[in-house]
């Protein structure tokens, strides 16, 4: 499989399926690990870091895991531009320099980024609510790394990290949300606040420094010394039944209140996606949020959430030029995402076929 | 267009259904704020890495005396580095910088030892992180017998299997 190959494909984060999934798009975690005898990404010399990636490869091939490992310093910008839409690297590695990359599965579950912030981020990722299942996969998945790899760790700090802020379990526990409903009854800030409050971070759809983006949210741990994985795990479980709660309410709000309203606004949305010839990414991802609560309210019926999850992604400026083929500017991009918008809409359900 | 409340450049528009008329209303940001229709603020944290910064900074305290002048003797990095920079330089700086880093990490994670998965024993991880570091001070001074001297007894001890 090779880069280009994954226009073709989609991850299985994005599917749809799962527990709770017309809220809760993905459960995620990622782990931060350091080889116990190099110095942190930021202080290794260009030997050291290629050194590094070779004792990665070495123990991804003794362990049999079955991954793909893409040199991200040898891909250019529109490539890396393309896995960060994909949520498979950080911006951050996207945009450092120096010998790094990152390994995948084929189905995008797992994305392992070496030389980031820290030596590795490993990152498991499945649709729905299922952040038990994640911790059970990420859980084996590094000690089967580990089986190769030493990993910087002392008993009273636990695993050792680049910043302090991620020592101890180097763990982010996270969920990614649909909140149209808390955005229309404007009661989304009030929700930010309480899970401020309790130590939670909120984030848009890529992460730090990117505004929510088609009423997408992550939640996710601070604090990652002093309490245990299924112990930070379990807050995020208790915590997410009642911001889904609360969403559910607004949208039943929406839906008693101004019936009539949001079955306008759904249908427009549907309608201008189905049949623009120009349109921007932001007016794309305010449309798509209005048609993805829409299916889940039962007002369009001939659409899968598996598509429209996909679309999100698939409208982001890279993917649209890997599609083409070719460097596309703005005006050329807003034609392509109308296009590609229409084609994968007019059939409806069966629009799904492609992952 | 211009904000109907105040002469400001308008940037929300409206247009509201109220009793089958069709209402449009164009506002500035800060009117639309103030009546309540502004966006939805971004999430809060987001400059995530500033945060961390003033934590760091507020947390460690004035570089009084040793600490200011403390330096790892495996990677080199200064504790002044750190509070300016953010991001440690080896693994070995927690133990190092230890008396420097409490306070922050019990103001950051309320808490100041680990609790849950635990690594497995690899020793002599401290003994090749000093060693690197002499191999980089061997090449800088471009001193080449010395590194492969070096570079052979890292290869010899290699920790990862």
């Amino acid at each position: 499989m090779t880069l280009d190959d994954l226009t073709r494909t989609s991850g299985e984060w994005l599917r749809g399926t799962g527990p709770e999934s017309d809220i809760v798009m993905c459960s995620r975690i990622r782990l931060a690990r350091n080889l116990a005898d190099f110095p942190f990404t930021n202080r290794g010399s260009r030997t050291e870091k290629t050194e590094i990636e070779s004792h990665f490869r070495s123990a991804i091939s003794a362990a049999k895991l079955e991954l793909l490992y893409f040199d991200v310093n040898s891909l250019s910008s529109l490539d890396r531009q393309f896995l960060v839409e994909r949520q498979i690297i950080s911006r951050e590695l996207s945009g450092s320099e120096g010998p790094r990359g990152v390994a995948i599965s084929s189905q995008e579950n797992v994305a392992i980024m070496v030389n980031e912030e820290d030596h590795l981020r490993i990152q498991y990722m499945l649709s729905g609510f299922r952040l038990n299942e994640v911790w059970d996969e990420i859980n084996a998945l590094d000690d089967q790394l580990e089986e190769n790899l030493a990993f910087a760790y002392n008993p009273s700090l636990g695993y050792l990290t680049a910043c302090p802020t991620n020592v101890g379990t180097g763990i982010r526990v996270g969920v990614m949300l649909h909140l149209p409903g808390l955005v229309q009854t404007k009661q989304i800030d009030k929700v930010f606040r309480a899970l401020q409050k309790i130590n939670l971070a909120v984030r848009g759809l890529y992460g730090e420094g990117s505004q929510a983006f088609g009423d997408f949210y992550q939640i996710s741990n601070q604090q990652t010394l002093g309490k245990s994985e299924q112990e930070l795990i379990r807050i995020l479980t208790d915590v997410v039944p009642q911001v889904l709660q609360y969403e559910r309410q607004a949208r039943q709000t929406l839906v008693t209140e101004r019936r009539q309203h949001l079955h306008d606004q759904v249908s427009r949305a549907y309608g201008v996606l189905k049949t623009a010839q120009t349109i921007s990414s932001e007016e794309t991802m305010l449309l798509l949020s209005s048609v993805r609560m829409g299916i889940n309210l039962g007002l369009i019926d001939d659409l899968s959430i598996a598509t429209v999850n996909e679309l999100f992604i698939q409208t982001q400026p890279a993917f649209l030029q890997k599609l083409r083929g070719s460097e596309l500017g703005v005006e050329e991009r807003n034609v392509a995402r109308a296009s590609h918008l229409r084609s994968r809409l007019a059939n409806g359900r069966m629009a799904t076929g492609e992952s | 267009m211009i904000c109907q409340r105040c002469k400001n450049e308008a940037s929300v528009h409206l247009t509201e259904r109220k009793g089958g008329k069709r209402q449009e209303l164009h506002l500035c940001m800060a009117c639309a704020k103030k009546a309540g229709l502004g966006l939805p603020e971004s999430p809060p944290n987001l400059a995530l890495d500033a945060v961390v910064q003033s934590l760091i900074v507020a947390n460690v305290g004035e570089l009084v005396g040793e600490l200011a002048e403390l330096a790892c003797p495996d990677c080199g990095i200064k504790f002044m580095e750190f509070r300016a920079q953010g991001r440690l330089g080896c693994p070995q700086d927690y133990r190092v910088f230890g008396r420097g880093l409490l306070p922050l990490l019990q103001r950051v994670h309320g808490a100041t030892r680990h609790v849950g998965k635990g690594a497995r024993k690899r020793p002599g991880a401290i003994q090749r992180l000093r060693l690197r570091s002499q191999l980089r001070e061997a090449i800088a001074r471009e001193d080449y017998e010395e590194a492969a001297r070096l570079r052979d007894q890292l290869r010899l001890k290699d920790i990862h299997a």
